[in-house]
């Protein structure tokens, strides 16, 4: 098997298990159990990750997590493979203003440290529409620019506006020009990269946000209350190291959490490099 | 074909507006929040006194009235007080505490960056190396830290807040940020990757030819280039400061503000943000300033005709 099936498969299958981790999670975690065998219960005892220090199970942490940053990651990534598409294309029509434009955002959107951005923006987002969500939009803006200035380099060395006209000459019908032969032939890895990537960033970013929050014990930015992301879990593993509690397993479970986003981010972007 | 001066002439007036252009966004977006500012410091339902706070804050006259006053106080140094985070204590004594410790936690994790990047530059460090310090860094900040965080506290117990183990908390610090998020691995690839494309040329080729030293020639070309991804990493680094510095414990500008953005201090988010974007600023000078020292270089430098009129 060639390594871009393999990783198409690999990228395929830790998706899978994210979604399905996502559409299996419970709206609230179990009660908390009486029975003191269960608290810190280890995987074997209570499989298939073990429990927290009241006996309820981890993998709810696990499916409640998916649950919260699976759609806006998405959003997020879509949102930047289509403005990275328009880039690329918008330097195949060859309009030096629009390029002077893009470059100009870039610039001005680049020009400050992201987390700083996010930060004010979850400070001004009125309580109402707070969650992961407008912030992983929000994150998506800022990266679009370099998406969209590394589609446009991609179609320079096509030959930009010169590679459309000579399609057209062979009578190519423009859709198909652009489509097929610039957006899925040549564009392609590039563009699923920058949305692999946003996909991942958000990821952490919800991660290191609720964390941030769960070290303060205070209320995350990007889910409710009722919802445990998997920062709960790497906190439960801080403790670990630091306190001595016996939450190894959760430490274990959240950067498998992390590496199995990782592994998506990875597989999708090598399986769809250029040939 | 664009004059020599425009790209660092843009960068010049972004360097002007940034740090005006933060708070003015901030601050409309305060006042295009439902309600009215003074409340968020002093809701009407729990205190009273809410009329005579937003006079002494500034908050009673409309948006521009505030900006105007408060950009007017902060180029005196004055960012006002603090609304919840301290609240009552001048901003600028929050800043004047945890700006050094960023300024110290960002030129220590560019150290082994600028390292990386002299190495691939010169070749010192090969290419077979990449692959490991990719790895590396698709390693978040966020897991380094809490790693690094816990090491500490095991190693120093309770005494996890003294000087030495602030010492360490800094080096630690420095070292996720330098490492994690792919700070390094981009560094060394991306230099890598300009020096390539740059060997390439023909003029190097004929350098080499006449015994010179390659790198001395394709320095002064590549430099505008290096200087952009530079600032790119050191903005990269600033984001990535703010979890390092939480969860490390760093009581530097991230860690204040994200103080504020919990806490909906606006008056600590505004001065924070407005510290990040006269970094931001800096670089843009800094940068712009090597983009003309290099256009100068290359306008001293014999144009073809000269040389081929001593030829003749």
């Amino acid at each position: 098997m060639s390594s871009r099936r393999f990783s198409a498969g690999l990228a395929l299958a830790a998706f899978a298990a994210l979604f399905l981790l996502a559409i299996t999670a419970p709206a609230h975690l179990s009660d908390a159990t009486l029975e003191p065998s269960m608290r810190f219960a280890s995987p074997s005892v209570l499989p298939p990750f073990g429990a927290d220090r009241l006996g309820r199970p981890l993998l709810q942490y696990a499916q409640q997590g998916a649950e919260i940053v699976i759609g806006p990651a998405l959003a997020a990534a879509c949102f930047v493979a289509v403005l990275s598409i328009a880039g690329g294309l918008l330097r195949c029509v060859g309009d030096q203003r629009v390029d002077a434009l893009i470059q100009g955002l870039g610039e001005v959107l680049g020009a400050l440290p992201r987390m700083v951005v996010i930060l004010v923006a979850a400070l001004l987002i009125p309580s109402t529409s707070r969650g992961l969500l407008p912030l992983a939009l929000v994150w998506a803006l800022l990266a679009a620019p370099g998406a969209m200035d590394e589609a446009a380099a991609v179609a320079e060395r096509l030959g930009g506006a010169r590679f459309v006209e000579a399609l057209r000459a062979h009578g190519f019908s423009w859709s198909r020009v652009f489509l097929y032969h610039i957006v899925a032939l040549n564009l392609r890895p590039v563009v699923v990269r920058q949305a692999a990537e946003v996909l991942l960033q958000v990821t952490f970013l919800e991660l290191g946000l609720s964390y941030l929050a769960v070290q303060g014990n205070e209320a995350s930015f990007t889910h409710p209350d009722s919802l445990k992301s998997w920062a709960d879990l790497l906190y439960m593993g801080y403790t670990a190291i630091g306190l001595g509690t016996p939450t190894w397993h959760a430490l274990a479970l959240g950067l498998g959490l992390v590496a199995l986003t990782t592994v998506i981010a990875r597989s999708t972007t090598t399986a769809v490099r250029a040939r | 074909m664009k004059a020599w001066w425009v790209r660092p002439g843009v960068r010049l007036l972004a360097a002007v507006l940034l740090p005006l252009l933060v708070p003015a966004i901030i601050t409309a977006l305060i006042w295009a929040l439902p309600g009215d500012p003074s409340e968020i410091i002093c809701p009407k339902a729990t205190c009273s006194g809410t009329a005579e706070l937003a006079a002494r804050w500034h908050l009673d006259k409309g948006a521009w009235s505030f900006f105007v006053q408060w950009v007017g106080n902060a180029v005196h140094g004055d960012f006002g007080n603090s609304w919840r985070v301290e609240q009552g204590l001048p901003v600028a004594d929050l800043l004047v505490d945890s700006v050094p410790v960023t300024v110290k936690l960002v030129v220590l994790s560019l150290i082994p960056i600028l390292l990386g990047v002299v190495g691939a530059a010169t070749g010192l460090l090969p290419a077979r190396t990449d692959g490991l310090f990719s790895a590396v860094g698709l390693v978040p900040a966020l897991v380094f830290s809490l790693l690094g965080s816990a090491a500490i506290v095991v190693k120093f117990g309770a005494g996890a807040f003294d000087s030495e183990a602030n010492l360490w908390r800094l080096v630690v610090g420095a070292a996720v940020l330098g490492f994690s998020d792919g700070a390094f691995a981009s560094a060394v690839s991306g230099v890598r990757g300009v020096f390539s494309a740059e060997r390439n040329q023909r003029y190097v080729s004929i350098a080499i030819l006449r015994g010179e030293r390659p790198l001395a020639n394709m320095l002064p070309n590549v430099a505008p280039a290096l200087t952009g991804q530079l600032r790119a990493r050191i903005l990269h680094l600033l984001s990535g400061a703010v979890v390092v510095e939480v969860v490390l414990g760093l009581t530097g500008v991230g860690d204040l503000l994200w103080s504020g953005t919990l806490k909906q201090d606006f008056g600590v988010v505004l001065a924070a943000a407005t510290t990040f974007a006269c970094f931001s600023a800096f670089l843009l000078v800094v940068q712009a300033a090597v983009e003309v020292g290099v256009a100068l270089h290359v306008r001293r430098a014999p144009v073809l005709a000269d040389v081929a009129r001593v030829a003749a």
